[in-house]
């Protein structure tokens, strides 16, 4: 598959965006109006911008990347649209600056590579940790960056230009700082990490100054729980690293002491915050905790449930009844209007970018590169299979976005980003 | 390197595999659980969204009828014209309170079935009509709105009905409400206020309230004795002041708190027609346990009587509970002790008498029409097993009719009407008697049964008795009836 193939798919894309809509409109029992038009131009505009830099600046880069994630974007977009106009006209904004910045980090890297971000690694771990504190910053003060409470987790930053006021998860983007961090650290350490020196009873552990990272991770992604009380993307984080450290030394006994440590995060966060114990019940049986904290997964699951096969139709069931069908809940909203075969075509949609982002890693050759692709689509996989996982009931929920698909804009920049660097790395194999 | 990222993209894929298993078994295994769960908004929306048909009265007046809603764009709501007067003869068709009468018992009929699934275009293309359709009551405006306004300040119930088709011309219950408020999705504090209103508006004392029917059960225990030959009506009775229960000290006094017919003997025409209690429970120990209570199930007692409404069975203790307990006997055939009957079963029995000796299957619905105005189906009347003789019927008429001419019905009587009944004053343990006229008027062409109970004495409290408060009330529906 080549450029122009990449170029029709796109083209595909923001033709079944435009038809989306049309269908919305239609079923609102309106006459279709100008959003039509407009979601058609955003489309190209994004994704045609996206496919002429990467023609540009990243040439020999996959082009597997952009059809799949624009699919998934016009998806959770039609649903989002479908849902809230008000909202969708934020997301079209969020979908160009995404774009835009994407194929800015394309420009910028398209001399030194990867390469610049290997070696700045402590600049990125300083800047990932600051940016992850952000969220703690007073919420008020007159300085115009200020914290944010939004439904009880310190998750946000607002930033105060005076005549307007962006809001923004700074965690999304202090993931991408430190998957790279870790890729540039392990990369370099992988030969000390893997060896196992030292022994207690049976077990070989490695040198006990080489498990930094992974204490430093734990701790970094602990302290998101704590102060945020934001478990899913604590839990996103620090799997994230764990599996890095994996992928870097091989070692299952990474894994097994991670999950040692985030079950003991587990046990304390349920012993400090009544929250968790009640998301685990709603988990377990939503519909003895209806009245409360079950609510929203029974919704869920009546939406999905009353989607059938075929679905509703887009803009014909009543998936605005399921509390953040916006965000947390796009893909139940998904199931219900377009049924099953919605909802197995998204989750397909995300088989195929993991397989492709995997392939990445797998066909690099540099250890960097190859961690830091590793990582970085380990933490998109990963995020899709919490957040859906949580709604279908195979997780507890856990409050996190479907990457492209949910309404939010750091979400969508994080993975715009994501997608650049991946990009980026596939280009660089093949130089 | 490799091999450990193979393994995490093995373990996302696992996941994702998982994922399509779990929603594959959500969306198409538990679907139609989840869809058809009571809890799910789709189920109440869905429904606000479908045109429902119209419901009209005999004569084609405007019952109910749907409009687009205005809270909800694209749905329908539901508006009675005629407010409390026919809510429980019609019943009501509530976003958030369900269906409620007709609505519900013929919900599926005035239901659309425009739907947009394709199984039901399907059905379209091969010509199955799916608009909705509309019932044709057999509830008589006019009379209902004079039933209606008969029951005002009073808390009971009245049910009028042609006694040769069963179909019910007049159904109220009251206290009564205007369902306007129960509607639409903003409805929950009126619906919770109706509920917990100690009047009990939502109560359809037609059918789910149970009367110790008083005297109007002499009725059935004169027609016992008549069926199984103990009596006659001129068959003469001892006429004390009080009768001495067997087998008991309590003793049974008339009204009046004197005798009969001036004492000696009286004859059971008489005794009849002046309500007396002595020869009554006299009678009732006379005709025995097992033949009044097989007198009481012929006419309906025992069982809800067969309707489209959920009715509460009338009830009268089984013949094992008079063994060696005359005084309990003698009690229960002047109506009271354990005796309890609905409006509409005392209905029945009239109704029964009126139609010699046949009670008719009560109807509230004449006819289904479609989208066009023509008729699907209509009611056929269904008669029930047979309560009495047509001679028996024959005597019990000209008994009922004395009662209205010479006796304590005379308030129920109107000039061109031939009217017969039984008036009733029933004791209570706690309060005021409930005041009762169960009969029928004929005005040579038609038939009229009439049921009447105005509960604690209505306005008369404990001076009321049935001739004075629930007689004048089936006047002046037989009234209204007449000059149609």
């Amino acid at each position: 598959m080549n450029r122009t193939a990449e170029a029709v798919l796109l083209a595909g894309a923001a033709a079944i965006a435009g038809l989306g809509v049309t269908l919305v409109n239609l079923a609102r029992g309106g006459g279709v109006d100008a959003d039509v038009g407009l979601t058609i131009v955003v489309f190209v505009l994004a994704f045609g911008g996206l496919h002429m830099a990467m023609r540009a600046w990243a040439p020999r880069s996959s082009p597997y990347l952009l059809p799949i994630a624009s699919l998934l974007a016009v998806i959770g977009f039609v649903e989002v649209y479908r849902l809230d106009d008000r909202l969708a006209d934020l997301q079209r904004w969020w979908i160009l600056i995404g774009a835009f910045l994407a194929a800015t980090l394309v420009f910028s890297l398209r001399n030194a590579g990867t390469e610049v971000l290997r070696r700045y690694r402590y600049l990125l771990l300083i800047t990932s940790l600051a940016v992850l504190l952000l969220p703690l910053l007073p919420l008020n003060w007159s300085f115009p960056l200020r914290g944010r409470l939004v439904n009880g987790s310190r998750l946000w930053v607002a930033l105060d230009l005076g005549f307007l006021e962006i809001q923004f998860q700074p965690g999304e983007l202090a993931k991408i700082l430190l998957v790279a961090f870790l890729a540039s650290f392990l990369a370099e350490r992988q030969q000390a990490l893997s060896l196992m020196t030292r022994k207690i009873g049976r077990f070989s552990v490695p040198e006990p100054r080489q498990t930094v990272p992974i204490l430093l991770a734990w701790i970094a992604s602990f302290a998101v729980l704590v102060y945020q009380r934001d478990l899913g993307a604590s839990l996103l984080l620090f799997a994230s690293l764990v599996a890095m450290v994996y992928a870097a030394t091989g070692r299952a006994s990474y894994l097994m002491a991670g999950g040692g440590l985030f079950a003991i995060g587990g046990l304390v966060a349920a012993r400090l915050f009544s929250h968790v114990e009640s998301r685990v019940q709603a988990w377990l049986t939503p519909f003895d905790y209806y009245d409360t904290t079950g609510y929203q997964i029974a919704q869920g699951l009546f939406a999905m449930g009353s989607g059938s096969l075929s679905g509703s139709g887009l803009g014909l069931g009543r998936p605005d009844v399921i509390p953040f069908a916006s965000t947390d809940f796009v893909f139940a909203a998904v199931g219900e209007e377009l049924g099953l075969a919605g909802s197995v075509i998204v989750i397909s949609l995300f088989a195929l970018l993991v397989a492709v982002g995997f392939g990445i890693a797998l066909r690099s050759r540099d250890l960097f590169r190859k961690l830091l692709a590793a990582g970085l689509i380990f933490a998109v996989g990963l995020q899709a299979l919490l957040i859906i996982g949580g709604v279908v009931r195979l997780f507890p929920l856990t409050g996190i976005t479907l990457p492209f698909m949910s309404y939010g804009g750091s979400s969508l920049l994080a993975n715009f980003l994501i997608i650049a660097l991946l990009a980026r790395v596939s280009h660089e194999e093949r130089v | 390197m490799n091999g450990p990222i193979r393994r995490l993209a093995l373990a996302i894929f696992v996941g994702l595999a998982l994922l399509l298993a779990n929603v594959t078994y959500i969306q198409l295994a538990r679907g139609p659980e989840y869809r058809d769960d009571p809890r799910n908004p789709r189920v109440l929306l869905a429904r606000s969204s479908k045109e429902r048909g119209t419901i009209v009265d005999r004569s084609g007046k405007i019952l109910a009828r749907s409009v687009q809603d205005p809270l909800a764009q694209g749905g329908f709501i539901r508006r009675y014209p005629q407010g409390a007067d026919t809510v429980h003869a019609v019943g009501y068709s509530s976003l958030l309170f369900g269906d409620r009468g007709l609505e519900r018992a013929y919900a599926s009929e005035l239901r659309s079935k425009e739907d947009v699934t394709i199984s039901d275009m399907v059905a379209a293309l091969l010509g199955r009509d799916l608009r909705p359709q509309s019932l044709v009551s057999t509830i008589d405006l006019d009379i209902q709105r004079i039933a209606t306004e008969q029951m005002d300040g009073v808390e009971g119930a009245i049910v009028a009905l042609d006694p040769a088709t069963g179909e019910i011309v007049a159904y109220v219950s009251h206290p009564d409400f205007d369902p306007a408020p129960l509607l639409d999705a903003t409805s929950a504090p009126a619906g919770d206020a109706l509920e917990a209103d100690p009047d009990q508006p939502l109560l359809d004392r037609v059918v789910a309230e149970t009367y110790p029917p008083g005297s109007t059960f002499k009725i059935v225990t004169l027609a016992a004795a008549l069926e199984n030959g103990v009596a006659s009506p001129e068959t003469p009775f001892d006429d004390p002041v009080e009768f001495d229960l067997p087998g008991s000290t309590a003793t049974i006094r008339n009204f009046d708190r004197s005798t009969c017919a001036g004492g000696g003997e009286v004859e059971l025409a008489v005794a009849f027609t002046r309500s007396c209690n002595t020869v009554f429970a006299d009678l009732g120990i006379q005709v025995g346990a097992d033949r009044m209570v097989q007198q009481a199930e012929l006419f309906g007692f025992g069982d809800p009587v067969p309707f489209i409404y959920d009715v509460v069975a009338s009830t009268i203790p089984s013949a094992d509970n008079f063994t060696n307990n005359e005084a309990a006997l003698g009690q229960s055939a002047i109506g009271q002790r354990d005796v309890r009957a609905t409006p509409l079963q005392m209905a029945q029995v009239a109704a029964a008498i009126a139609n010699g000796g046949v009670p008719m299957q009560p109807q509230l619905v004449r006819e289904i029409v479609d989208a066009d105005g023509a008729t699907i189906s209509t009611t056929e009347p269904v008669p029930g097993p047979r309560a009495v003789s047509e001679d028996t019927a024959a005597v019990l008429t000209e008994l009922m009719i004395d009662v209205v001419e010479n006796g304590t019905g005379r308030n129920a009587s109107v000039a061109g009407l031939t009217v017969a009944g039984k008036t009733g004053t029933a004791e209570t343990e706690t309060g005021p008697p409930h005041a009762w006229f169960v009969g029928f008027a004929n005005d040579g062409a038609r038939i009229l049964a009439i049921a009447v109970v105005v509960a604690d004495g209505g306005s008369l409290g404990d001076e009321a008795t049935g001739g004075s408060v629930a007689a004048p009330i089936a006047r002046a529906v037989f009234e209204g009836w007449s000059q149609q």
